[in-house]
């Protein structure tokens, strides 16, 4: 079972890119047959409103089951409009602005600064109402019982909170790991709780946005440099162990570095919960494309399972960003950096050393 | 289904389940980033070449072997390090 389990966690690690969407043909040739392509992507991007469900034709006259949301507008020209979404539904237009594929756009074609609380923003808010009101009770917990045995949510996340100081932040970043905590903590909360929202009925994808993980990552990097110490800068700029003529090239080499660690957080969780998300929608999709009530068990029985293995890959993830971003913290923060001599060492300058130490 | 809390053997300390867990998302963040460098790399020669117009990919070739370099001295000098 671990064994599996191992063997789980090294595929899913890694990012999905076979499964990116693709536009299927009949998209673009039949009207009447249903797009998975098109379906899919309508389920993983954002929206100006948040839908349900539809019952009945979704072209004639079904019943739609859907939350406007606020449009939130500003047009050099005009200034600041904001109305409701339900107002732009169905391609209407509406003081000059319409939805083309989910872009707000200008009728006359000026340009639109586009504010709107969206499905994904409305459930960036939600979450972080949700964060705030459990963390909240975690902590009075703590207020009020001291270091004594914890009760009710409070024992739920203990655990876990002492799971990412210990293993975590104190193996990875060493003696200086107190000042991290807080975004540690706020980072794998934030992403796990996104995590299992978006795997909910009707839930945005949230953490499949690549918007969101390229901020959480652009935190992580400006969390790593202006930790940073003189070590750190000393190896980029000068590695030790590298003879003086390497040097133009070892610079970029190191500057690419910096760059590539928090692109990579981004891209994998981006690729891991959209990868998830459309694998459970292609076998629901399944059914329609065969019309064929025998393959309903078998894609249910697929799709719950991808389901269920969507509830590891969401504390995963979260593990796995809030690892990566403490070990690159780690290497910020690190005082000695003796390992490094065994590469690439001996044949360098003897002052190199000399000077490092 | 027996999970890795019940299993039979005692734990050798706090080092053992969450040790390999570590590890693996340690070495799968070093293959992600060697792929990362590599492909941003090489996207950037592109688009380079795309931007200058340039007859022969030289912007491609060359930004592609240094993601090439930098992957492979990234990975070297992580796994070299001590954990």
């Amino acid at each position: 079972m671990k064994r599996l389990l191992l063997a789980l966690f090294c595929l899913l690690s890694f990012s999905v890119y076979a499964n990116e969407p693709t536009p299927t043909q009949e998209e673009a040739t039949d009207k009447e047959a249903f797009s998975p392509g098109e379906m899919i992507l309508h389920h993983i991007g954002d929206a100006h409103e948040w839908h349900f469900a539809t019952l009945g034709d979704e072209n004639e006259h079904g019943t739609h089951f859907t939350i406007p949301l606020p449009v939130i507008a500003y047009r050099p020209s005009q200034g600041l409009s904001v109305f409701s979404s339900s107002q732009l539904a169905e391609g209407k237009t509406y003081q000059g602005l319409k939805l083309e594929h989910e872009h707000l756009v200008s009728e006359d074609g000026s340009k639109v600064y586009d504010f709107s609380i969206t499905k994904n923003v409305a459930s960036l808010i939600l979450s972080a109402v949700l964060l705030l009101l459990v963390f909240t009770a975690v902590a009075r917990g703590y207020a009020k019982r001291g270091s004594g045995a914890p009760k009710g949510i409070q024992s739920f996340f203990e655990p876990i909170i002492v799971f990412v100081r210990d293993e975590v932040a104190k193996k990875s970043i060493g003696p200086k790991y107190e000042r991290y905590m807080p975004y540690l903590l706020t980072v794998f909360f934030f992403i796990w709780f996104n995590n299992l929202l978006g795997l909910l009925p009707g839930g945005a994808n949230l953490t499949g946005n690549i918007a969101v993980t390229l901020t959480l990552a652009v935190l992580t990097l400006l969390i790593t440099l202006f930790s940073s110490n003189k070590n750190y800068w000393h190896h980029i700029f000068a590695t030790p162990g590298v003879p003086k003529p390497l040097l133009p090239i070892m610079i970029p080499v190191e500057i690419i570095g910096i760059f590539v660690k928090p692109f990579s957080l981004m891209v994998r969780l981006f690729a891991n919960i959209t990868a998830g998300h459309i694998v459970i929608l292609s076998f629901i999709s399944l059914i329609f494309i065969f019309r064929n009530i025998g393959v309903a068990p078998v894609t249910l029985a697929f799709g719950l399972f991808i389901n269920m293995l969507e509830l590891l890959v969401a504390i995963l993830q979260a593990y796995i960003f809030t690892l990566l971003t403490a070990m690159y913290i780690g290497g910020a923060v690190e005082e000695h950096h003796d390992a490094d001599y065994q590469i690439g060492g001996g044949d360098g300058p003897e002052q190199a050393h000399a000077h490092a130490h | 289904m027996s999970t890795p809390a019940s299993s039979p053997s005692p734990r050798p300390g706090s080092d053992g389940n969450s040790g390999r867990l570590r590890a693996v998302a340690r070495y799968s963040g070093i293959g992600a980033q060697m792929l990362a460098t590599i492909g941003l790399s090489t996207w950037a020669g592109y688009w380079l070449d795309g931007h200058f117009h340039t007859k022969t990919p030289w912007f491609t070739l060359g930004l592609m072997l240094l993601g090439l370099f930098a992957a492979l001295y990234n990975v070297i000098r992580s796994v070299t390090r001590e954990p």
